[in-house]
């Protein structure tokens, strides 16, 4: 790696780090959590938090992922085996009452009437009007279930002030202008917290510089041409048997193996008349 | 080398548009398209709505060839990663959510625009046609005056005919002035009426067309507009058009609204027509043909080699192309949501026969469209054609559940 990428590198590590030094100035370790879903961005995240925490001696914040029932086994795989090796107590979240109603199988059907009074409110709070629907990766119910829903209460249930998270500027025209603090408002069953990105300025390219340079993990699916990983159902590998790294990253999309923004598809599929 | 343009309709009925019978007069500028036009009198599409369509069109396959999977399946070939791969620039602009980026359809696109990140409302869920010309319009003047100019292939897809027909003013008065809803009526009548497939009364099923007329008239519109903008950049006579819907629309036809998991003509017939400056001059082709030709037809445009992975053949050059029969594939679902008890329904048509198979009830029809173009006279029991066309899509459909 040349010396000019070592230094950008750097430079941004750097920057991130900053951002989690603020945020242990403003919040206390045990009021706040590091989401980590496995894939790149949140394990070069989680990395960062941690060489802070190892630099400044603070106790790492509560490490936590999220189950949505569709992943893939080599991530699992992956969390287990670097949770041992940095010695993280990692806390795996699931929506147990969703998995009990359909039997913890993707395309069953889910009865409304079946869930908790929690996961009940919930469907009502994002207006989900049905007695049903199918439990798949990417259905607007069951994803709101699956991963909103027990991240609120995760939240609620432990007092967390704050999440770091792992989103990206250059992941959608939408975060063009996010901010590296962000306050989210309280509402019903909705705690107010802070939600902070220190890797908002990474590119994708930078990130796997920087994976490079610190010979931070992976998951093997990256090497088989996967560039962005989430649901197994929902994401496809960019260019079958290439790295990504090796990914004509800057003119291919990233997200184009994976749903691009699931939300909004959803709505306009509503409006169109046709969920 | 010339450019080669795909211009897909949403929800267009073929036999809505003037150079195909239509006496309304809702389609001037496309009629007038017609001496620079082959214009293709049988066109089949290969499922009767947008997801089940377009795997003809853009990878020349089947619906329901890998599993009812709602994303485009990694082993389908799109027309645009053969042609990317060839060198030649490929684009896309729309806004069918079906046909986005999450569902898998961001393959071998140079420039993919897919509008999911736009805001809609719910009167109008979809990018206008002036709105997707505009995208369009920026694209191709840069691409035409940059210094790395390559044959381009572009496609771009108009919603505007697709429910829930809340046309504005304009185009009201252009088919009936006396209609006097408020948007909040229109939509309404969507909600009740059309979302929830209620058959309604005479008075309102009429009113109902004339919505869906005054969306056609706006959709010439929008097609002139980019014909005007491709003449501006000088790229008429550079460049083939094909102009196609991915199906139709119903209008109690057959007891129901909108397009569903059914096989009849309103919603299976669509236009096809190839504009081609120099070359073409009016001729009308009556061969029975599919969608699934479509992409074959545009690698036959560039002269570049048969995919093998296609499953149709090019239209092109018309004497060339021989008759098969036609398949088409779906969910038999009525109504939009998908449930996942939905079985398939599947048609096949040679000549002028046609049978539907649906598996829901095991129900067979078969129709003479010659003599019964309305498809009410089911002969299934009494053709001496059912065996065979029976055999046919039986084998067919057992493929399928293989699969």
């Amino acid at each position: 790696m040349n010396e000019e990428v070592k230094k950008g590198c750097t430079e941004l590590v750097e920057k991130s780090k900053a951002v989690v030094r603020e945020a242990f100035e403003k919040f206390k370790s045990s009021e706040m959590a590091v989401t980590w879903t496995g894939g790149k961005d949140s394990t070069t995240n989680l990395w960062i938090v941690r060489q802070v925490c190892l630099e400044d001696n603070i106790d790492l914040p509560q490490v936590i992922t999220i189950d949505e029932g569709d992943a893939f086994t080599e991530i699992t795989d992956f969390l287990i085996r670097i949770s041992k090796k940095w010695n993280i107590d990692l806390e795996w979240l699931c929506n147990f009452d969703v998995l009990r109603c359909c039997q913890s199988h993707l395309g069953n059907t889910v009865k409304v009437k079946d869930l908790n009074e929690r996961n009940q409110a919930e469907l009502k709070r994002i207006g989900f009007e049905e007695d049903s629907f199918t439990f798949e990766a990417e259905s607007y119910a069951g994803n709101h279930l699956m991963k909103t829903v027990v991240l609120n209460q995760f939240i609620q249930e432990n007092n967390i002030k704050a999440l770091s998270m792992a989103l990206r500027r250059d992941e959608q025209a939408a975060r063009k202008h996010d901010e590296y603090f962000t306050k989210k408002e309280g509402g019903h069953l909705m705690p107010e917290h802070t939600r902070i990105s220190p890797i908002l300025h990474f590119s994708e390219r930078d990130i796997w510089n920087n994976i490079r340079l610190h010979n931070i993990p992976y998951c093997s699916l990256y090497e088989i041409g996967y560039r962005s990983l989430g649901a197994r159902a929902t994401s496809n590998p960019m260019a079958v048997g290439v790295p990504a790294w090796e990914q004509d990253l800057e003119h291919t999309p990233e997200r184009a193996g994976r749903r691009q923004d699931k939300e909004k598809t959803m709505d306009r599929l509503r409006k169109l008349g046709y969920m | 080398m010339k450019n080669v343009i795909l211009l897909t309709l949403d929800t267009l009925r073929k036999d809505i548009l003037g150079c195909y019978g239509d006496e309304n007069g809702l389609t001037p500028f496309f009629d007038s398209l017609e001496d620079k036009c082959i214009r293709f009198t049988r066109a089949q599409s290969v499922g009767p709505y947008t997801q089940a369509s377009f795997p003809g069109i853009l990878t020349s396959s089947y619906y329901l060839e890998y599993g009812k999977e709602k994303k485009l399946s990694p082993k389908r070939t799109l027309i645009s990663e053969v042609l990317q791969k060839a060198g030649i620039m490929t684009a896309g602009f729309h806004s069918n959510p079906y046909l986005s980026d999450y569902f898998g359809w961001n393959r071998g696109w140079d420039v993919f625009y897919d509008s999911m990140d736009e805001d809609v409302s719910p009167e109008v869920p979809y990018l206008k046609g002036n709105e997707i010309n505009s995208k369009v319009g920026e694209w191709l003047s840069s691409h035409t005056r940059g210094r790395e100019y390559r044959p381009f292939f572009l496609w771009l897809h108009y919603m505007d005919v697709h429910e829930p027909y809340i046309p504005e003013r304009k185009y009201i008065d252009m088919v009936d002035p006396s209609i006097n809803l408020t948007r909040n009526e229109m939509f309404n009548l969507f909600k009740n009426v059309v979302l929830k497939r209620d058959m309604p009364d005479e008075k309102t099923l009429k009113l109902l067309k004339k919505l869906y007329h005054a969306h056609v008239r706006e959709i010439d519109g929008y097609t002139k507009d980019f014909f005007d903008l491709l003449g501006e950049l000088n790229l008429l006579r550079d460049s083939v058009v094909v102009i196609t819907s991915d199906h139709g629309d119903e209008f109690g036809e057959h007891g129901g609204l909108s397009h569903d998991g059914k096989m009849y003509s309103e919603l299976i017939d669509v236009p096809l027509l190839v504009y081609d400056y120099d070359r073409a001059r009016g001729e009308v082709h009556n061969a029975l043909l599919s969608t699934v030709d479509i992409p074959p037809t545009i690698i036959h445009l560039f002269g570049l080699e048969p995919v093998r992975d296609f499953e149709g053949r090019s239209l092109l050059p018309p004497g060339d192309y021989a008759e098969k029969g036609c398949f088409g594939e779906a969910i038999g679902k009525i109504g939009h949501k998908e449930k996942d008890t939905d079985k398939p329904v599947y048609f096949y048509r040679v000549n002028d026969l046609k049978t539907i198979y649906r598996e829901s009830g095991n129900i067979w029809e078969m129709y003479n469209l010659k003599e019964d173009p309305k498809e009410v006279k089911n002969i299934i029991d009494t053709s001496s054609e059912a065996r065979h066309m029976k055999e046919k899509l039986r084998s067919r459909a057992e493929r399928r559940a293989r699969e």
